[in-house]
Parts: structure tokens; C-alpha cells; sequence
């Protein structure tokens, strides 16, 4: 396998390791705002949370590392290329996106640890407002957007 | 018009994000299901285990149908699907197996999962949910060997 093939195999498993993160928060976001849903459970979820942090920050990283070296080494692309550069503002909007939702979720989740009836209230409220899904449904739009960009590059 | 040609029309793009999208749901699926189940291993509530069985059903089972009916959607759109068998590439040949083998692992650990679930509402249940745990953590490892060959392209 030649250095370009490896180059594009790891761009895509970086890729796949952003996509498995954001699968597992839209389970833990749709979980967590369903109705019979309790403190209990939203620390279970809090508990699982965790395992997407080394996916998505590596993974986020990596794809734009390999991506990078692609661009620079292949015959057929120019790092200039529009597609290209949609790509890499995208993978910008995603990171900060990405930070914002994990920012409202890290704060519901210092909630959630705490003690007492009224922060399981707001704790509940909190994961059920749609502040959460709405930025969480913004990421995914902006990732689902990243690998239309990249499947179809448009104007190549 | 060139195989490159061919193999940048839209219709085999379109094909191609939707083998792509499944994929990745269904590894995120796995992820999510294996990492509870490891997580919730020693619990002895067994709601994490519980958990990783129902995300097995509601993500990776989508996630698999969609990914096979995007490869076959996008072998057919394929300059590959008019080649006999012996010059077919490695890589495809890879990832129809993986993805084939995967789909009967896939199917073992949901018949592990819903019987685990079963068994959990009177107290019991719990090896076959953890079976179900280490057969989706063997599933993400054959996957990252098909998305591996898939995007390398070994020939």
C-alpha cells in the first residue's frame, strides 16, 4: 500500500472516530430528554459520556492532519480547491459548534453530580430544554454537511 | 467516459454517502453499545448493560441495513459490478465479507441482547448480556479493519 493509501485510510478512520463520538452523544441527548427519564439515569449517561472525549478530540485532529497531507500530495487536488477549503471551514464551524454543546452539557453535568431535590429539577429541565438538542442537531448538521463536501467535492 | 469518470458520476456519490452514513451510525452504534456494556460490567443494577442491548437494536441494527443497502446500491452504480468475480479488487472483497460477517455477529449479539433484556426484568440475564458486550466489542475491531481497506485500497 503506497504512503497516499495509508494517508487517506487513516484520514477516514479519524473520521469514522468523530462519527462514533456524535453518534453516542445523539443517544445520550435523545435519552436524556425522554419523559420517564430521572436524576438517576442522566448521571448514568453522564457516566458513558466520557468514552466519546478521546474519539472526538483525536479523531478531530487527526482527520484534518491526514486531510491536510492529502491535499499536499495528491495529483489530482489542490489545497486552494474549493471543496477543500469548504472542508476545512467546516471542520473550523464543527469544532466550535462542538465546544458549545459539550460546554451546556459539562454544565448539566456538574448539575447532575450535586445533591438535592432542586438540582435534579433543573437538572432534568436542563437536559429536557432544547437549548441542548438544538446545538447537538447543529454539530451533526455540520459534520453530515463535512462528508457531503468531501463524497461529492463539489466543483472538481 | 473513463472509470474515473464513471466513478465520480453523482448517482454513485449519492450511493456511496449513504454506505457511508450507515457505517458510521453502526460504529457508533457498537461504540456506544460496547463502551456502556464494558462501562456497567461489574454494576449490579445492570441498567448500563440494559442500556447497551437497547443501543444495539435502536442504532447499530439501523445503522448495518442502511450501510449493506448503500454498498450494494453503490456496487451495482460501480464499473466493479461488470467485472468477473477473479478481477475484483482485494479491498471489495474485504469489505463484503467483513460486512457479511458482521452482519451475522451483529444478529448473535441482538439474540444475546434480547434475551439478556428478558431475563434482567426477573434478575438474571446478566452473562448474556455481557456476551453481547464482547461480541459488539469484536464487531468494532472487524470494522475498523473494513473502514481501514475501504479507504486504503489495497489492491
Amino acid at each position: 500500500m503506497s504512503f497516499y493509501a495509508w494517508m487517506l485510510a487513516l484520514h477516514l478512520l479519524a473520521a469514522f472516530a468523530v462519527a462514533a463520538a456524535l453518534v453516542l452523544y445523539s443517544v445520550l441527548v435523545v435519552t436524556g430528554r425522554r419523559a420517564s427519564a430521572g436524576l438517576e439515569q442522566a448521571r448514568l449517561l453522564f457516566r458513558v459520556a466520557p468514552i466519546a472525549t478521546p474519539l472526538i478530540a483525536g479523531g478531530s485532529v487527526l482527520v484534518l492532519i491526514f486531510g491536510v497531507i492529502l491535499a499536499l500530495k495528491s495529483d489530482r487536488f489542490e489545497i486552494w480547491n474549493g471543496w477543500i477549503i469548504a472542508g476545512i471551514v467546516l471542520w473550523a464551524i464543527l469544532g466550535a459548534v462542538g465546544q458549545r454543546t459539550g460546554a451546556y452539557y459539562e454544565g448539566v453535568q456538574k448539575l447532575a453530580e450535586g445533591d438535592g431535590a432542586a438540582s435534579e429539577q433543573e437538572v432534568m429541565a436542563r437536559l429536557r430544554a432544547p437549548t441542548g438538542a438544538i446545538l447537538h442537531l447543529l454539530t451533526l448538521t455540520v459534520f453530515v454537511l463535512l462528508i457531503l463536501d468531501m463524497i461529492f467535492k463539489p466543483g472538481e | 467516459m473513463t472509470v474515473l469518470g464513471v466513478l465520480r458520476s453523482h448517482g454513485y456519490d449519492l450511493a456511496v454517502f449513504v454506505h457511508v452514513v450507515g457505517a458510521m451510525t453502526l460504529v457508533g452504534g457498537l461504540v456506544t453499545s460496547a463502551g456502556a456494556g464494558l462501562l456497567g460490567w461489574r454494576d449490579p443494577d445492570g441498567r448500563l448493560r440494559r442500556f447497551a442491548a437497547l443501543t444495539l437494536f435502536a442504532v447499530a441494527l439501523p445503522g448495518w441495513i442502511v450501510m449493506r443497502i448503500g454498498a450494494e446500491w453503490a456496487y451495482s452504480k460501480s464499473p466493479w459490478d461488470d467485472l468477473p468475480d477473479k478481477l475484483q479488487p482485494t479491498w471489495l472483497g474485504i469489505g463484503y465479507f467483513l460486512a457479511d460477517i458482521g452482519g451475522i455477529l451483529l444478529l448473535i449479539a441482538l439474540v444475546l441482547a434480547g434475551i439478556g433484556v428478558r431475563k434482567a426484568r426477573s434478575g438474571g440475564g446478566a452473562g448474556l448480556l455481557k456476551a453481547s458486550t464482547v461480541v459488539a466489542a469484536v464487531l468494532i475491531a472487524a470494522y475498523v479493519v473494513a473502514v481501514w481497506a475501504m479507504g486504503g485500497k489495497p489492491s
